[in-house]
């Protein structure tokens, strides 16, 4: 009984609290919105792309480029069909297909084609690229490309071998880089929001000092004293992240075709994930708030 | 400490059953032992204090500016620590009493000022009921007992009103029955009367007389020689952070 009394009178008291001075209470609870939605867009942004990782980490796999001149496949069909057993009798190998330089060029042209490009190399020798034929190589389990790479390495068939290692590493690059980059420019910004609770509370504290005086001389207890204006920075947080929240959820649907077509991939999509996200933000939200409340509350409230 | 041989009256009885045995069996409300207060910055504010106040007294604490008098009150709602000696108010040993035990202490004394400090914001009732909200009282609590203190006061009638629509003495009783809210043992008034015409002084002080006579202890800081001198109670009288003077039935300045 005595707890609800309490609870019910410091909520009271933030609620008025919060909108007292209700520009500076908005202004804050803005900035806690603008914090959020960073947020918000480095969490889509990061899962996108580790979503990205994954499915190259799946469909990883081996090109061995075969010896010969340009354009020519070299190797007979009897040297390649012994290749194309050896290979798959390696373990790891799922699947080996042979590409002709034909095949490839074909290929390349698609490529342009789905960039709405053209590739016109016209008759000019000099604008000949070189195509070699290759054998593209699927494995079962992305850890066995080493050992199947070092033993086509071997083969006097085979010129050179690429694998998607490479574009795995830079992926893993861009990852780190956004994530670095979006922490660095989050943290700023928690810092700028948190200054602005700090602030808010302080004031907040200042415009209560009369009643403040007097819940001192009368015996109120620091709880009763303190927790009023914890709460009015917690709301801060709280409100702020409900808005967040609702801003994400209304351009959910519109970001899906746009997540898709830059990441590739539906996996971000999902209740499950919205429902994370949400709370993650409503976390980070009420921390920030209680944080810096907190701290406003030690350094302007000393009893 | 005085030890009484009579029999409790049913009020103390009363107190007994309502488990405020430390102050029904001690007769002493506030007694300060060689106690003083030196600030961090050197200032010696009160030095060497020995006085017993007991129960149910009218108590006069007079002297100049910065004699002490502030300090000495600040001491009694323990809002200075005693640097020196022993304080101990409404039971409590004001030195060894943790932070978080202070409110509780403050329950115990009620306080009004010069100035009133009314919450301009709040109505009257607002005003009274404040301080029994902040201390986590109910909502049946608080329309008890502030009707009952608005009426002790003589203000039942305005409780709607916001203090600017009072005069000084009306604001003063508001600011007396807030004081009062917690029943506390000890009353203290910092000069009360210090705003105040003469006749609305000696009204001032007729409803501290009758809060008294109802048991409540009361300190009086004052600078109103008329009023010491007409009423003839004990006065303290301090003087650079000592305590001068502590006669009965006394007058403002020493009579010998």
């Amino acid at each position: 009984m005595g707890f609800l009394r309490f609870t019910g009178f410091s909520v009271i008291r933030a609620w008025q609290g919060f909108w007292r001075n209700a520009m500076m209470s908005l202004a804050t609870t803005a900035t806690v919105v603008l914090m959020l939605v960073l947020l918000s867009g480095l969490y889509i942004v990061i899962t996108g792309l580790n979503s990205g990782l994954s499915f190259i980490e799946s469909k990883v796999g081996i090109t061995a480029q075969l010896v010969g001149k340009p354009d020519q496949a070299d190797l007979t069909p009897a040297q390649l069909n012994t290749l194309i057993a050896y290979t798959r009798g390696l373990p790891g190998v799922k699947a080996v297909d042979y590409v002709s330089p034909d095949e490839a060029m074909q290929r390349l042209k698609e490529v342009y084609q789905s960039r709405g490009q053209t590739l016109d190399l016209g008759n000019d020798p000099k604008n000949r690229i070189t195509i070699y034929a290759s054998i593209e190589i699927q494995l079962t389990d992305p850890n066995m490309g080493e050992s199947v790479a070092t033993a086509l390495h071997e083969r006097s068939e085979v010129a050179q071998i690429t694998t998607k290692q490479d574009e795995l590493d830079k992926l893993v690059g861009v990852i780190n880089l956004v994530r670095t980059v979006g922490l660095i420019a989050i943290a700023l910004v928690g810092l700028t929001v948190l200054f602005m609770i700090v602030n808010t509370i302080r004031i907040a504290v200042y415009s209560r000092s009369g009643e403040i005086e007097i819940m001192r001389l009368v015996g109120a207890s620091d709880s009763f004293i303190r927790w009023p204006f914890i709460l009015e920075g917690i709301l801060c947080g709280l409100i702020g992240a409900l808005v967040a929240i609702g801003l994400v959820a209304v351009v959910w649907d519109p970001i899906q075709p746009v997540m898709y077509d830059v990441f590739k991939l539906p996996t971000v999509v999902g209740a499950r994930f919205l429902a994370t996200l949400s709370a993650l933000l409503l976390a980070v939200g009420l921390a920030v708030g209680a944080i810096g409340s907190w701290i406003s509350v030690r350094s302007y409230l000393a009893a | 400490m005085s030890v009484t041989t009579r029999p409790m009256t049913s009020e103390e009885l009363a107190a007994l059953a309502s488990g405020r045995e430390a102050d029904a069996a001690r007769e002493t409300v506030i007694s300060m032992l060689d106690a003083g207060v030196t600030y961090p910055n050197g200032k010696i504010a009160l030095s060497e204090v020995d006085v017993t106040i007991p129960r149910g007294d009218f108590v006069f604490l007079v002297g100049a500016s910065g004699a002490g008098k502030t300090t000495f009150i600040k001491l009694l709602i323990r809002e200075v620590q005693p640097t020196a000696g022993r304080v101990v108010v409404a039971g409590r040993d004001l030195a060894r009493l943790r932070r978080r035990e202070v409110p509780r202490l403050r329950r115990r004394i009620g306080i009004v000022f010069q100035d009133f400090r009314l919450l301009p914001a709040k109505t009257v009732f607002e005003n009274v009921a404040f301080a029994l909200e902040v201390t986590g009282a109910s909502g049946a609590e608080i329309r008890r007992r502030v009707p009952m203190l608005l009426n002790l006061v003589g203000l039942h009638q305005h409780g709607d009103h916001l203090p600017t629509q009072l005069s000084g003495g009306e604001q003063q009783r508001v600011a007396i029955a807030r004081a009062l809210v917690h029943d506390p043992a000890i009353l203290i008034a910092d000069e009360p009367t210090g705003n105040l015409d003469p006749v609305t002084s000696w009204e001032i002080i007729q409803l501290l007389i009758q809060i008294n006579v109802l048991g409540t202890t009361v300190l009086m800081a004052t600078h109103n020689q008329e009023i010491v001198n007409a009423m003839r109670r004990r006065v303290l009288a301090l003087e650079d952070g000592k305590l001068v003077r502590d006669e009965p039935e006394a007058a403002y300045e020493r009579e010998y």
